[in-house]
């Protein structure tokens, strides 16, 4: 064994030095080319956009254009982004609701309840779950997560759930919020689940004995020592899981319904995301001769690219808030992967 | 003994500078288009209401002509025009012309009509698929625009004596770029002077709010939600008659300029273009959309294929003038051989030959 010589050690540092620094870069780079691309539509919609409910490219064929605030557009051209605001963030809550529980079920039973030989097993099939491509979760979802919520389990909810105002019917096709939510929750469990199981896997076992010492049952075990130990670092899971809710695309585009200009009234009604709705419109954008509506899309992707800039930089502040009130080992367990 | 920083920094320099040359490296050795041996792969990308007429003309033309590999894709109409546009395609295939001003960013495209289309308005209905319900463009603008029912007075009284059900409609719409969109939205424009006033004609409009309505991504998208959703309707090109009739939905017979309500029919879509044809001008961007006669189907067009005039090579250029002239011959690719199977219609002769001088333009 023989220590790296300087000029290795100085050119690992230099390249690793680059490397960290070029991820920084991007982020700025994509941050602020999509800035310059809104900038037109910043200009021409102005504060309008963030609340707006109007999405429309205007009468590219009608040859006539309005000027406003010295940005030209196709006459009638509006550009809103509540509807795919309100889209995006509905069915990332109901991925959530729906994932986070069963993420935290399965991390636990491969960590505390699984023998070691199964765990391994259930462990590769839930990390082959997230290398599964959106499209066909988006398949799937058409196929079978649509009608299976138009049919059966959105008429069931009215009548169960129905006296909720957001729970009542119509159901309507099956296509829309709902749908995308449980196909989203689908894509989101692998990864909340692979990461909590590791988190969960560094609860250290002399606690752990400590617990069964004093006689807890295993449920009271994982309850009161292994879930609030390995709390922050299962909110930086669910964070990411929440990301990749925010971000997806494609699965959402076939299942959402795309709804343009409005907003959903129950929790079966189609919907639009900002990133479905990025990719639906995109094509038929760049016809728009003015550029305008290739603008309004950039400054919808700017929107949702500091949404999630800003839920991931709620993270640390969330965890270490938590860590406090549970009174745990302030950074235990709160490692990012 | 440490290096001076400078050297640190220079190395890495030095490594990024490799790293980002051999990246690009590998960019540029995965380009499409003409390759060694006169090999030529074109791509064609667009209106999934063209795509299957591009399915069954690239076997036949790519197995006598060896040398050239076409790639067909059917990616909407909106992505056929951006695409030929910006160079990624070869071939946009598109339902619907450029509109001036985009032309006039881009001069120098081309919009050549290949054949002619007619678009259905398909419904699923239980118990009313076989009858061919009437509607016309007022009807179909307020399925559009609010909530309607099956039974509302502005179905019912088109439809005497019918026993309509007292369900909401889910009316289906494209959610990408469409030329489909376009045509039944001009039809819509043509007919309803509110729609005209309101959203308008266009490949992707404002739908305007209606509770429930649902975005479906190409025709295929429409014709699955229609079998999916009991009461649901939306439009379909008519190179889908196949898939919609093997789907048991309804075809509604609509209502045209001289107020008869017609079927898609062969003799209907030709008299509808026999009234209009003659007016299309050398660049043959016109909508055929709504043509007066006792017997015109109201929603036809022309089906474009959308190409840059001038192409990246001469190879290419020659690949692509060669596939569009054997396409568009009476005898070749424009034969009812080819265009019955997907229920287009042969372009009038004129026409052809406007469509040929545009394809003689081609070059690199």
């Amino acid at each position: 064994m023989s220590r790296p010589t300087p000029w290795r050690e100085s050119l690992i540092r230099a390249t690793s030095g680059i490397c960290a620094a070029s991820a920084l870069f991007f982020l700025f780079a994509v941050l602020a080319v999509m800035f310059v691309f809104a900038w037109p539509s910043i200009i021409f919609n102005g504060w309008h956009f963030l609340w707006g409910v109007p999405w429309s490219i205007g009468n590219l064929y009608g040859g006539n254009f309005v000027v406003h605030n010295g940005i030209e557009a196709p006459q009638g051209a509006e550009y809103g982004m509540l509807v795919f605001l309100v889209g995006t963030v509905l069915t990332s809550l109901i991925a959530l609701v729906v994932a986070v529980p069963v993420s935290l079920g399965v991390a636990v039973f491969l960590t505390e309840v699984a023998p070691a030989r199964l765990a391994a097993a259930v462990g590769v099939l839930v990390e082959l779950l997230s290398g599964v491509p959106s499209v066909v979760f988006g398949l799937w979802g058409v196929e079978v997560v649509a009608p299976l919520v138009g049919h059966g389990l959105g008429i069931f909810l009215t009548r169960t759930l129905g006296f909720i105002p957001f729970f009542a019917g119509p159901v309507g096709t099956g296509v829309g919020l709902l749908s995308a939510g449980l196909v989203l929750a689908v894509m989101i469990i692998p990864i909340i689940a692979a990461i909590s199981r590791d988190i969960l896997a560094r609860v250290p076992r002399d606690m752990k004995e400590q617990g069964l010492a004093l006689g807890v049952t295993r449920w009271e075990l994982v309850r009161t020592i292994v879930l609030p130990y390995a709390r922050s670092g299962i909110i930086g899971a669910v964070v990411l899981g929440l990301g990749r809710a925010m971000g997806e695309t494609m699965a959402v585009l076939m299942v959402s319904g795309s709804a343009i200009n409005i907003l959903p009234h129950n929790v079966y009604s189609p919907v639009g995301t900002m990133a479905a709705n990025i990719v639906a419109l995109l094509d038929s954008a760049m016809t728009d001769s003015t550029g305008m509506a290739v603008h309004a899309l950039a400054e919808l992707a700017l929107a949702l690219f500091m949404i999630t800039l800003i839920v991931n930089l709620l993270v640390p502040v969330v965890t270490s808030g938590v860590n406090i009130i549970a009174g745990t080992v302030p950074g235990a367990g709160g490692e990012k992967h | 003994m440490r290096k001076p920083k400078a050297w640190k920094l220079l190395t890495g320099l030095a490594v990024a500078g490799v790293l980002a040359v051999s990246l690009a490296g590998c960019g540029t050795s995965s380009s499409t288009g003409p390759s060694s041996g006169g090999q030529v792969s074109l791509l064609e990308t667009g209106s999934t209401l063209l795509y299957p007429l591009f399915n069954i003309w690239v076997p036949d033309y790519t197995a006598k002509n060896t040398n050239i590999h076409i790639t067909t894709q059917g990616t909407g109409s909106g992505t056929g025009i951006s695409q030929a546009t910006n160079g990624s395609a070869q071939i946009g295939a598109s339902d619907a012309y450029m509109n001036d001003a985009f032309l006039q960013k881009t001069p120098g495209m081309l919009n050549i009509p290949m054949a002619i289309s007619a678009q259905q308005i398909n419904y699923n209905v239980p118990g009313l698929n076989d009858v061919h319900l009437k509607l016309n463009g007022p009807a179909l603008a307020k399925i559009y625009s609010q909530t309607t029912y099956w039974d509302d007075p502005a179905i019912a009284t088109l439809n005497p004596g019918m026993k309509l059900p007292h369900k909401v409609i889910v009316p289906v719409h494209r959610s990408d770029g469409s030329g489909d969109t376009f045509i039944f939205t001009q039809y819509l424009t043509f007919s309803t002077p509110s729609w005209k006033a309101g959203p308008n004609a266009g490949l992707n409009i404002s739908w305007p709010a209606v509770q429930g309505g649902v975005g479906a991504n190409g025709n295929p998208g429409m014709v699955q939600a229609l079998q999916q959703n009991q009461y649901s309707i939306a439009y379909v090109g008519i190179s889908w008659l196949d898939q919609t009739n093997a789907a048991k939905l309804g075809e509604a017979q609509l209502q045209n300029y001289d107020g008869n309500f017609v079927l898609p029919t062969p003799d209907t879509i030709q008299a509808a273009a026999n009234a209009l044809y003659k007016t299309t001008p050398q660049d043959e961007r016109i909508s055929l959309v709504f043509a007066s006669g006792a017997n015109s189907y109201p929603i036809i067009n022309y089906e474009y294929a959308i190409i840059n005039q001038k192409q990246a090579n001469a190879d290419t250029a020659t690949a692509v003038k060669n596939f569009l002239t054997w396409a568009l011959s009476p005898t070749g690719g424009g034969s009812t051989t080819y265009l019955d199977k997907v229920h287009f219609q042969p372009l009038p002769p004129s026409i052809v030959t406007l469509s040929q001088n545009q394809i003689n333009k081609i070059g690199s």
